[in-house]
């Protein structure tokens, strides 16, 4: 572990400097690959309706999830569109779920002037014991009960329920599956110690300085300005920094812009400029020492939908002159030394929390994998770009480290398929809300947790 | 009396000369707010190909209307295709080489398009 490793040596940060200062080189990047070419939109067009990508969805994940249906529940089990149903007689059905929830934000609602309703504020959860399931494929829709769990499934999951037709036109679900983890992929890994640090919600251009002297520290830690020689060799070991959005905070949001006069706020500047220039020089401190990939998150400034592009390298022009800063989209995906990374900067996971009655951000990351889908409640919930060729969301091959940022604590998990995989769940907690980053090995797959703070007047010594 | 003299009076306004092959999209000009403009969208047609006779254009339609391949609203004819053929739905060859042979022609092409009015 990392910590082992800096544990103190014989040299250590009470002793005179040595005659000869050592040199910690970097570990070489040995090979590195974009995997992200899916997220990557090319032209834009947005005539088209949200109904395709549901479409490509079902039926791309239509096969695999017969074929689990078959291992389930017997080879023999009859599979039907809902067209084709036949009250009483058991069957398999695989379609899109659908939860019709009243507390749901509707738009329509809220403008309809018939129902004369005030504008329902933003809640953590618009879960509600009322909510119903409804399974819909190509053509037909039905309504779910039985043994499924309604509060914890969220619209837009492609699942196959075994149950039968009633006669008041329900669908009495017996036992229902998720896609389950994608097939695995060969394992590349290196045989020596190499960490990839994660880190999200750097949270720059609050209002508080608080979180700038741990902002520092971190950048200072990787780059081996901190520590003695135990900690710097130790940091030489850190091949790659990942940032996994949010890098600016939500208070570089600010509306003033829009909702005050032209003439009052003309000379005032956006919030986000000082605090992309910040960015700037924080990002030119590390990419002189260590690749750094740089995803956006909620707060930053790209497109809202997902996938989201890259930011773009004019705002950053001290840091993008050097080669080692790479802007990239959320989702991202790499191969990094053999092993394959993927994760976002947690749009998906908090908005299956709002919709589910899942709490723990692991929790939701583990079911996301199982439901072969990155983000199942776009774009009902969560801005989308409208596909209409595939999903690129689908997950296809099981990653090696699969993690979300902007979690509210760091929790990690190692998951082990039946088909072999292996797969790494971390969620990145908030650095500004809790000043922690994650350090990942990539030999074996560990995780641990690395904190920066200072001592203030009000902290015990 | 006379109107005071502006600034902008020393750049004559000349009043644009609407011509047979007059590009669409043009900002109206003001003067003109109260006579009703009927902008014709000229598609040119190329002569060298013979029309499509009604028979694959009902090929065409039933494609559209068939659900198996997916909705048809926002993408061509061709996209259409390509998508269902990538997805292992297997749609007729037939109609991938008319869609080919007539690319020029957008009935045959079609792409339909939901205005918010009406089909």
């Amino acid at each position: 572990m990392f910590s082992e490793q800096a544990a103190p040596t014989a040299q250590g940060l009470l002793a005179p400097p040595s005659a000869e200062p050592p040199t910690f080189p970097r570990v070489p990047v040995l090979g590195y690959s974009d995997c992200s070419q899916p997220f990557q939109l090319g032209e834009r067009s947005f005539s088209r309706q949200y109904a395709h990508i549901y479409a490509v969805r079902l039926a791309g994940m239509r096969p695999g999830l017969e074929r689990r249906a078959r291992s389930r529940w017997g080879s023999d089990v009859v599979l039907r569109k809902l067209s084709e149903l036949q009250e009483g007689e058991k069957c398999c059905v695989v379609g899109t779920l659908f939860k019709a929830m009243q507390l749901q934000p509707s738009i329509l609602q809220e403008i309809s002037e018939e129902h004369n309703l005030v504008p329902q504020p933003p809640l953590p959860k618009y879960i509600q014991p009322s909510d119903e399931l409804i399974l819909e494929d190509e053509l037909q829709r039905i309504k779910l009960e039985g043994a499924i769990d309604v509060q914890r499934l969220v619209t837009g999951t492609i699942l196959a329920v075994y149950g039968s037709e009633q006669d008041d036109g329900r669908f009495l679900v017996e036992d229902h599956c998720l896609a389950g983890l994608p097939p695995p992929l060969p394992w590349d890994g290196p045989s020596s110690d190499r960490f990839v640090l994660l880190a999200s919600g750097l949270g720059l251009g609050s209002v508080s300085g608080e979180a700038l002297l741990s902002t520092q520290l971190l950048v200072d830690v990787v780059t081996g300005q901190l520590g003695a020689e135990g900690e710097q060799s130790c940091a030489a070991h850190i091949a790659r920094v990942i940032l996994a959005g949010n890098l600016l905070s939500q208070n570089t949001q600010s509306r003033d812009t829009i909702n005050k006069a032209k003439y009052l706020t003309k000379k005032t500047q956006a919030a986000s400029v000082e605090a992309v220039k910040l960015l700037d020089e924080i990002l030119l401190q590390l990419c002189t020492s260590v690749p750094v990939d740089v995803m956006p998150g909620e707060f930053d400034p790209t497109n809202y939908t997902l996938p989201q592009q890259p930011l773009h390298r004019c705002m950053l022009p001290l840091a993008s002159a050097y080669a080692t800063l790479r802007l990239v989209t959320n989702p991202y995906q790499a191969n990094l030394d053999g092993v394959r990374f993927l994760g976002t900067s947690g749009q998906n996971i908090s908005d299956i929390f709002k919709y589910s009655s899942m709490d723990d951000y692991l929790e939701i990351l583990e079911w996301t994998l199982q439901a072969g889908h990155i983000s199942p409640t776009a774009p009902d919930t969560l801005g989308c770009y409208p596909f209409y060729k595939s999903d690129p969301f689908i997950l296809t091959e099981c990653p090696h480290v699969y993690f979300c940022g902007n979690a509210p604590h760091f929790q990690s998990k190692l998951l082990q398929g039946k088909e072999g995989q292996r797969v790494l769940l971390v969620t990145v907690p908030d650095f500004s809300a809790t000043q922690t980053a994650c350090l990942v090995n990539l030999r074996d797959l560990t995780c641990q947790p690395i904190t920066f703070s200072g001592f203030g007047a009000d902290s015990e010594d | 009396e006379q109107q005071p003299r502006r600034i902008t009076d020393s750049f004559p306004r000349r009043r644009r000369r609407r011509g047979p092959g007059r590009p669409p999209g043009r900002l109206r000009d003001k003067k003109d707010k109260d006579k009703v403009q009927v902008k014709v969208r000229d598609t040119p047609r190329t002569p060298s190909q013979p029309p499509p006779d009604p028979a694959l254009l009902e090929m065409l339609r039933r494609f559209d209307l068939s659900w198996e391949y997916g909705p048809c609203t926002g993408i061509t004819r061709l996209q259409r295709w390509e998508r269902a053929q990538e997805l292992g739905l297997s749609p007729p060859g037939p109609i991938r080489d008319a869609l080919l042979e007539h690319r020029d022609n957008p009935d045959v092409t079609y792409r339909w398009v939901w205005d918010g009015v009406g089909w």
